[in-house]
């Protein structure tokens, strides 16, 4: 792994152990509601100060924190255009599936590829540092992934041309 | 690939099911291929010994017009040449068919290898006809020079919106295509793949195959063609056919890459389009392509082991509490009460009214 996304991933990883602490707070403004503090932002009091973290100008993660919900988005690397599109084809996929995900958001934040959104539900449910393991491996394979998608993409389009090439032979 | 293959597959099926039928069979099919090409077959029980085949194509047009509605002469002699005695086309042919060729299917011989072969060559005359024409354009024109080592390009029209062009010079003749695209992310996946197709060009192993160029900006040799023509979203490919590709057998096959390069980009770009819109596609390419994709969640799913049943029965309890909370209070036996005191009365609607006195 290279040295700079390993300190990225680090710096990360130390943010949200320290902002993964949520509790269970029900809605101030409307009774037996209970909603995740950090999308409605109606209350600035249960909110926290966002962190952005910056590996370059092209990769960042914004860690947005509420008193019961985190909110974590991504935005990955895209070299050229192609990557541009593939990274956006197969982080819809993934957005589509959301409800198998738990803990991720179907639409990402503006500005963003790709959001979570944790809640103390979430954190009841499942360990906490199984959580921050899943976000840091997420972002190491999204890379690997996108990587493939275009290596296959370009082996396509290099057996199509050999098989149109080879009816002229 | 249908669409690549000069054989009509539908058709080839048709013309085998007739020769082997053991009784005369009623048949009158139309087919319809690629939304332009279109067959009708005919074969009636009262004349078994002939089979009529009518063809109607999209013909190749020069400089934007088309040569003729009807097949010029040279094209119908080529095409009684092909099994003189099983095969005559018929003038005038059918009305709204170009081509109306009479099949003497009785003299296909009755052995496997060659009747197969015989029935493949007769379905493909769709792509015969075309090829001809092609041919006979390229045979025929003379290389106009209009400058120093410049030659004037003849535009040409296969299929409608998709325009080439051939340069005739005397060493080589250029095929153009303009590419355009409807979607950006179309064009941005045609561009990778002219890149690997002028690489794969250029290898050593390709070195017999007309050299290829794509370039995003119109080439020289169609300087002072007009702007509607030059003006494309996805460059232009070329390709340089020297004398070694039309020698031969080899002419055909390269007149008919040349007529199906449009459909050959699409093919390879269409796929890749879809794969992240999940439209109801049944490409294998693109099966294999969500599958890499699915298999890529795995590594993420993983770590998220919450089955689905949990999920289930979480929304289910989410349901009974707001049931809980939204229904009356319950006393017990109510319910038989309400059923028999408190029901609502039928309401039959008006439909006879009696008459007052």
């Amino acid at each position: 792994m290279a040295s700079s996304l390993r300190l990225y991933l680090t710096c990360i990883r130390n943010t949200l152990e320290a902002a993964l602490c949520l509790q269970n707070f029900p809605c101030q403004e409307v009774e037996r509601h209970n909603k995740p503090e950090v999308e409605l932002k109606t209350s600035p009091e249960l909110l926290l100060n966002p962190v952005l973290i910056c590996r370059n100008e092209a990769e960042k993660c914004l860690i947005e924190t509420s008193i019961n919900s985190l909110r974590i988005s991504l935005k990955v690397k895209q070299s050229d255009e192609l990557e541009n599109i593939l990274t956006k084809k197969f982080l819809r996929f993934l957005s589509m599936r959301a409800e198998a995900f738990q803990v991720l958001r179907r639409k990402p934040v503006q500005g963003y590829d790709i959001s979570f959104l944790i809640t103390n539900y979430h954190c009841e449910d499942m360990q906490k540092q199984k959580l921050i393991e899943f976000i840091v491996q997420f972002m190491e394979d999204i890379d690997k992934e996108i990587s493939e998608l275009k290596l296959s993409v370009n082996t396509r389009g290099r057996l199509v041309a050999t098989e149109f090439l080879k009816q002229f032979i | 690939m249908a669409c690549f293959e000069r054989v009509s597959p539908a058709l080839r099926e048709i013309l085998t099911r007739i020769h082997r039928a053991e009784r005369p069979l009623e048949v009158d099919h139309h087919v319809h291929e690629f939304g332009s090409v279109h067959y009708h077959v005919k074969h009636s029980v009262t004349d078994p010994v002939y089979t009529y085949l009518s063809v109607s194509t999209p013909l190749l047009s020069s400089q934007g017009l088309p040569i003729s509605s009807h097949l010029p002469q040279h094209t119908l002699e080529m095409v009684n040449g092909i099994f003189p005695g099983v095969m005559e086309a018929l003038v005038p042919p059918n009305e709204g068919y170009q081509l109306t060729l009479k099949l003497d299917i009785s003299r296909i011989p009755r052995d496997g290898k060659a009747s197969t072969k015989m029935i493949s060559d007769i379905a493909s005359v769709q792509s015969a006809l075309v090829s001809t024409q092609l041919k006979e354009i390229l045979r025929n024109v003379e290389s106009r020079e209009v400058g120093y080592g410049i030659y004037k390009p003849i535009k040409l029209m296969y299929h409608p919106r998709e325009p080439f062009f051939v340069v005739k010079q005397p060493a080589k003749t250029t095929a153009i295509f303009p590419m355009r695209f409807k979607e950006k992310e179309d064009v941005i996946i045609a561009t990778a793949f002219f890149q690997e197709l002028m690489d794969v060009g250029s290898s050593e192993a390709f070195r017999k195959a007309p050299h290829c160029i794509w370039s995003p900006i119109p080439p020289a040799e169609l300087r002072g063609e007009p702007i509607e023509d030059l003006s494309t979203n996805g460059g232009f490919l070329s390709f340089d056919i020297t004398l070694r590709h039309v020698q031969g057998k080899k002419l055909e096959k390269t007149v008919w890459s040349l007529l199906n390069v449009y459909t050959f980009v699409k093919w390879h770009v269409k796929p890749l389009h879809d794969v992240g819109n999940e439209e109801g596609d049944d490409h294998r390419e693109t099966r294999k392509k969500t599958k890499k994709v699915d298999g890529g969640c795995t590594n993420v799913r993983k770590w998220m082991r919450v089955s689905k049943k949990k999920i289930l029965g979480r929304n289910l309890e989410l349901g009974n509490k707001m049931k809980r909370i939204r229904s009356r209070i319950k006393i017990h036996c109510f319910s038989r009460l309400r059923r028999k005191w408190l029901r609502m009365p039928k309401f039959s609607p008006v439909t006879r009214y009696m008459k007052l006195e």
